[in-house]
């Protein structure tokens, strides 16, 4: 049953792959179409993943050997089946929203293309999740790395859009090299490419093998310093899809690095060291990066890269505990990971898309244009505070449990018997509060700038709200991250796990409606009911204007001076003068501006070695027939000799 | 649930309210004394409070629902945070009711909300009041959670009612280390609860305030709740530094005369914190606010060292 | 008769006492407070000695703790407050290499480091109680924190101070882990030379026969008892 299910859901992502490229006129009944097959099979890929994960088995599905050691194989787990789910709900919201969004996009038929690659682009994660060997992995590993630069390039004529894609294009196959490496050197270990367990493998090929694979998924999931094609692939891309990379596809990194880690490897104390201190660095990193942003999707991408530094945490943190002995608290530390990867996805998705309705209304990205909105987009505007305050890891909303989870990890940790490991997971305790609570500072910001006092243009000022299906969408997802939050330890002991030191939130949701009640009642009955109108207070001003507002600059000001030595502002001025005393001005430039650190001092070096290498090998490259022909024949030659020698 | 935290949970929110604003005009009242002046009557918060209650609320134009709802979600939160707290009577922990992580995340929810209310009028005031808050707010979160982090060392739970019925069991300190915490416990008061040298409670001084310019636009029975929630915050972490340093006299057992005797003490021992505050308060100029972070750095190695001569010595 | 575990966690949080006032002395700003808080650091040397008298009972732990209230306690405080009223420098607000709140952080990275490094080296000494391992530690620590004010300080008085803050580290270490007996006289010996590093000092600023340093702090209004020239 399962397995038929989980195969008519491919065929319908692959009905919504084909329709839309198959009748190609510019039609809105075709696009609806299509995305209507990738809800329908989102839901049926939903059913086998929940059935799964409540306990009914794994599923192994026969394998597909057209030639020798190449197979594609399949198997559903509960690992599989969770992050299954996960892509099923996301990727139906995504489209119920994307269907009225995309009928507002420019480019005609092109979005006939948009909307097949999408169905590709889900049908490509589903597969790389649901892979049973590293062969198949790698092989829908690729696909969804080619299907998301389609989707990327979307609007391939804007220029800022084509650097962002070749960004996105080199990054992403950056991580699908080291992704090759890692599982050729697993290979090489064990001769298979089965996802078994490494039992007698030489430890530099397992050591090698990890470090390989970790930095290609940690490219892929955007963890500091390879993230930067995150703050550019999401501005440059659709909502939706943005919606989907940073929800789903970053998440699907992080599935990898858990099956590895889980299935492969036996992990060392170091690797969960390794993993723990770039997830901390990205959390912190990511949140301060994201403060400072004013470009709206932007600061999403950035609060991607925190909440996936969160999730590398955990993992590390499982790893370390894992290997200290305490096999309770490391379940617990992965359990937030794994929790964390679900909700990340759901408010972050929720975000983008409201997001992208928020762009859609006023035409601009920058939150200094925006402001007044929840007067002119009241829906929209609730819906987008639920997210931030389910991303500000606020109670009683999901960000919250997850974080608990991890925090609880962390505090049980005490009796962790290293008293130096000890040290280390108290330092990274105090930057993850650190992040949380920045977080909060940031998303305060978001809503507060977007969504609050008075609009600061007039596009912002002429906003209206969205249509009904484009509220839909975010609308589940909302209620999603209630619901999970507030049932969280529910949730958790139906999955099989109770954990006896976890606060039953329901309780606390509960005893906060029953104190709102109260509070509401006593206020309501005590005190008059008159309420009126009149002016903010402006120090006397008469008239108040948007220009005198707290602006989104102005709100992170504090935390910016505050962790300059981080942003690394150069101030550069440059003065001539007419006299040799310099006292006399003649003429200057003054600059300041932000230092892109990892671009100038780590991507740049890298690229211009690459560009010095290509350089010399293009010099056998001539564009002459004959020296080709030269090149064949050596060849053939060198092989002869080869065979010769060999035989 | 037993009847036992049922009535647990009537007296110590009841008491809280009732006590709360008496701290609040207690401080007042020490500050105005080393300044030389008479100052209000102790009781003046509950007068405040009470024609606050009476008078209409004004809203801005361009204030929306985050506006309105602000005070009473603030007020909930932080009401929920009180029952985390026991201020006399510590029964068994139920439904993890206690938990430290929760309790702070409580806090930032009351918080999350106020500044958004800031930002909600469009008023200059409001916007540096919330930025200035979410700021500190942030830096201040790896002290008080490493600070949280060494109470759960050195009782062995993180739950604060674990943690108060084992000091309540030794009546005195269960380790000198306590004493350490105690002085890390009281900055973070100081920072939560917007005090003197991170704050001003007593100006609307465009230039110190950070608190009061967020809670600007609130006026009426919103103001009053505003004001109340803060009032109940300072005293939730006044009664946090007694119970864990002079637990003496806090009940385990629900009994009439228990809980009126701990009640008195509390009181008195509250008192006394107050007074400290107000002098400490006083005798602190108002740091500049770029100078903060470098004091918060301070508090943080200060809790950090505890933690590491905890964990090694 | 006071409980050991109750001594041990009073030793403990004297510990915290000695590293707040080193990272004090290291980034402090007012001199006059400097000088007071290295009195109150060997003080807390001289309690700490006492209480480990109650732990042990060797009596050489009070002869340590009497000679070191005499001096650092008392003379050597007394001798710089007296210099200190006589120049006009009252602030050492310059620093190298380290900003005052980094050295709040390298201070805790060298505790860190240092206890690394202690633990491989005392790994083959087999089993060791933890207090006084630590109280060995930090000895060092003290030490190292000692020499960042040495070399992060501008003032010669705030020099001074960080090398007396230095030789505190190593009574600290002495009183943990050395064979006291010997200690004692290397200790004292170091304490002459510290004095007598300090007399010198104290003749370079009191003695007027050096005409020559007297005229200098004059011309740069540096001496308290000249009249204000406006």
């Amino acid at each position: 049953m399962i397995q038929e299910l989980f195969i008519a859901a491919l065929l319908f992502f692959g009905a919504g792959f084909v329709l839309p490229l198959a009748v190609r006129s510019d039609r809105r009944i075709v696009r609806t179409a299509s995305y209507a097959c990738t809800i329908l099979a989102s839901v049926l890929l939903g059913i086998p993943a929940i059935a799964v994960l409540l306990g009914s088995g794994t599923v192994i599905f026969p394998a597909y050997a057209p030639a020798g050691l190449f197979s594609i194989a399949f198997v559903i787990d509960r690992l599989a089946a969770f992050f299954l789910l996960l892509i099923a709900v996301v990727s139906a919201c995504v489209a119920l929203y994307a269907i009225e969004y995309s009928e507002h996009l420019d480019g005609g038929s092109r979005r006939n293309l948009l909307c097949g690659c999408t169905s590709l682009f889900i049908l490509a994660m589903v597969l790389v999740v649901a892979s049973a060997n590293t062969l198949s992995f790698f092989f829908f590993w690729e696909l969804m790395a080619a299907a998301s630069f389609f989707l990327v390039m979307y609007e391939y004529d804007q220029p800022a859009t084509s650097r962002a894609g070749i960004f996105y294009f080199i990054m992403t196959h950056l991580s699908t090299v080291f992704v090759m490496l890692g599982i050729i050197l697993l290979w090489l270990g064990s001769g298979s490419f089965a996802l078994d367990h490494l039992a007698d493998t030489p430890s530099y090929l397992a050591t090698g093998s990890f470090l390989a694979l970790f930095t290609g998924f940690a490219i892929k999931s955007g963890i500091i310093p390879f993230h930067k094609w995150l703050p550019y692939a999401h501005p440059a891309s659709p909502s939706p899809i943005s919606a989907l990379m940073s929800a789903v596809m970053l998440k699907v990194a992080v599935y990898g690095l858990l099956r590895f880690l889980l299935d492969v490897f036996s992990p060392e104390l170091w690797w969960g060291a390794l993993i723990l201190v770039f997830g901390t660095a990205s959390a912190v990193l990511g949140v301060i990066y994201a403060l400072k942003e004013h470009d709206l999707k932007a600061m999403l991408a950035y609060s991607s890269i925190e909440n996936i530094g969160i999730i590398f945490m955990g993992i590390g943190l499982y790893i370390v505990l894992g290997t200290a002995g305490l096999p309770f608290l490391a379940t617990i530390a992965l359990l937030g990971a794994l929790f964390h990867s679900l909700n990340h996805a759901l408010f972050k998705s929720l975000l983008f898309l409201t997001a992208g309705s928020v762009i859609h209304a006023t035409h601009t990205r920058d939150i200094e244009h925006m402001g007044g909105l929840v007067h002119r987009m009241p829906k929209t505007g609730a819906l987008f505070c639920t997210g931030a305050l389910a991303i500000a890891a606020l109670p009683p909303l999901n960000g919250f449990a997850s974080e608990l989870l991890l925090f609880i990890a962390f505090f049980e940790s005490v009796t962790v018997v290293e008293p130096l490991v000890k040290v280390f997971l108290f330092l990274c305790l105090a930057l993850f509060a650190l992040t949380s609570a920045l977080s909060a500072a940031c998303f305060v910001k978001a809503f507060g700038s977007v969504f609050l006092g008075m609009p600061r243009s007039p596009e912002s000022a002429g906003a209206h709200e969205v249509p009904a299906l484009m509220l839909a969408g975010p609308g589940i997802l909302a209620a999603a991250c209630v619901v999970l939050g507030l049932f969280a330890f529910q949730v958790l002991t139906i999955a099989g796990f109770t954990i006896p030191v976890m606060p039953d939130i329901f309780l606390i949701g509960l005893l906060l409606l029953m104190m709102l009640v109260l509070t509401y009642a006593v206020a309501f009955f005590a005190s008059p009911r008159t309420s009126r109108v009149s002016g903010t207070w402006g120090c006397g001003t008469h008239f108040q204007e948007a220009g005198t507002e707290y602006s989104g600059h102005g709100f992170s000001e504090p935390l910016d001076i505050i962790f300059s030595p981080l942003y690394r502002t150069r101030i550069r001025n440059e003065r001539t003068f007419f006299d040799e005393h310099g006292a006399i001005f003649k003429s200057g430039t003054a600059e300041i501006r932000l230092l892109r650190v990892f671009e100038e001092y780590l991507y740049l070096p890298v690229a211009r070695q690459f560009y010095r290498i290509a350089g010399a090998v293009a010099k056998i490259q001539n564009n002459c027939l004959d020296t080709y022909m030269l090149y064949v024949f050596v060849t053939i030659l060198t092989l002869l000799v080869f065979l010769g020698w060999s035989a | 649930m037993s009847l036992d935290f049922i009535i647990y949970l009537i007296i110590n929110t009841a008491f809280i309210l009732l006590i709360a604003p008496l701290f609040a005009g207690l401080i007042r009242k020490v500050k105005a004394w080393t300044q030389g002046r008479q100052g209000p009557p102790v009781l003046q918060q509950y007068y405040n409070l009470a024609k606050l209650f009476r008078k209409e609320i004004i809203y801005s134009p361009h204030a929306s629902w985050i506006m309105r709802a602000t005070p009473l979600v603030n007020m909930a939160a932080i009401m929920v945070a009180a029952l985390f707290v026991p201020l006399v009577f510590v029964p068994e922990p139920v439904g993890g009711i206690g938990n430290i992580i929760l309790f702070l995340y409580l806090l930032a929810l009351a918080r999350f909300f106020m500044a958004l209310a800031g930002l909600d009028a469009g008023s200059s005031f409001g916007g540096m009041g919330s930025s200035r808050e979410m700021s500190i707010a942030a830096i201040i979160e790896p002290t008080t959670i490493i600070v949280f982090a060494a109470l759960a060392i050195v009782f062995k739970s993180f739950n604060i009612f674990v943690m108060f019925a084992s000091s309540a069991a030794t009546g005195a300190l269960t380790t000198p280390t306590i004493i350490l915490i105690g002085i890390s416990l009281f900055i973070i008061l100081i920072v939560e609860t917007s005090r003197i040298p991170v704050d001003n409670p007593e100006t609307h001084l465009e230039l110190t305030m950070i608190h009061e310019g967020m809670i600007l636009e609130q006026t009426g029975r919103n103001l009053a709740l505003m004001e109340l929630s803060a009032a109940v915050k300072l005293t939730l972490l006044m009664a946090l530094m007694i119970n864990l340093i002079i637990p003496a006299g806090l009940a385990v057992t629900l009994t009439a005369a228990g809980i009126f005797i701990a009640a008195i003490l509390f009181i008195l021992k509250g008192s006394l914190l107050a007074v400290i505050i107000g002098l400490f308060e006083s005798s602190m100029a108002k740091k500049r606010f770029f100078q903060l972070p470098s004091l918060f750095a301070m508090a943080f190695f200060f809790s950090t060292l505890i933690i590491i001569i905890e964990v090694f010595a | 008769m006071i409980e050991s575990a109750f001594v041990a966690g009073l030793v403990r949080v004297l510990f915290v006492c000695i590293i707040i006032t080193a990272v004090y002395i290291i980034s402090a700003r007012n001199l006059l407070s400097i000088v007071s808080v290295y009195a109150v650091q060997s003080l807390t040397l001289v309690v700490i000695a006492l209480l480990l008298y109650l732990l042990e009972g060797a009596p050489v732990l009070i002869a340590i703790a009497a000679i070191t209230f005499a001096s650092k306690v008392l003379i050597i405080p007394y001798f710089i407050a007296t210099i200190q009223e006589k120049i006009r420098i009252k602030r050492d607000i310059q620093f190298h290499f380290l900003s005052p709140t980094s050295s709040l952080f390298v201070s805790m990275g060298l505790m860190l480091l240092v206890y690394i490094v202690l633990e491989r080296v005392m790994a083959a000494t087999g089993d060791r109680d933890n207090l006084f391992f630590f109280g060995a530690v930090l000895g060092i620590s003290l030490m190292l924190m000692g020499m960042m004010v040495t070399f992060s300080r501008k003032r010669a008085l705030t020099k001074i101070l960080g090398f007396l803050s230095m030789e505190n580290g190593v009574l600290l270490f002495g009183l943990f882990v050395t064979e006291l007996p010997f200690i004692i006289e290397f200790l004292i010996v170091i304490d002459l030379i510290i004095l007598v590093l300090l007399t010198t000092i104290l003749t370079v600023g009191l003695d007027s026969t050096l005409e020559d340093y007297h005229k200098r702090l004059h011309r740069f209004h540096l001496w308290e008892d000249e009249v204000e020239v406006r």
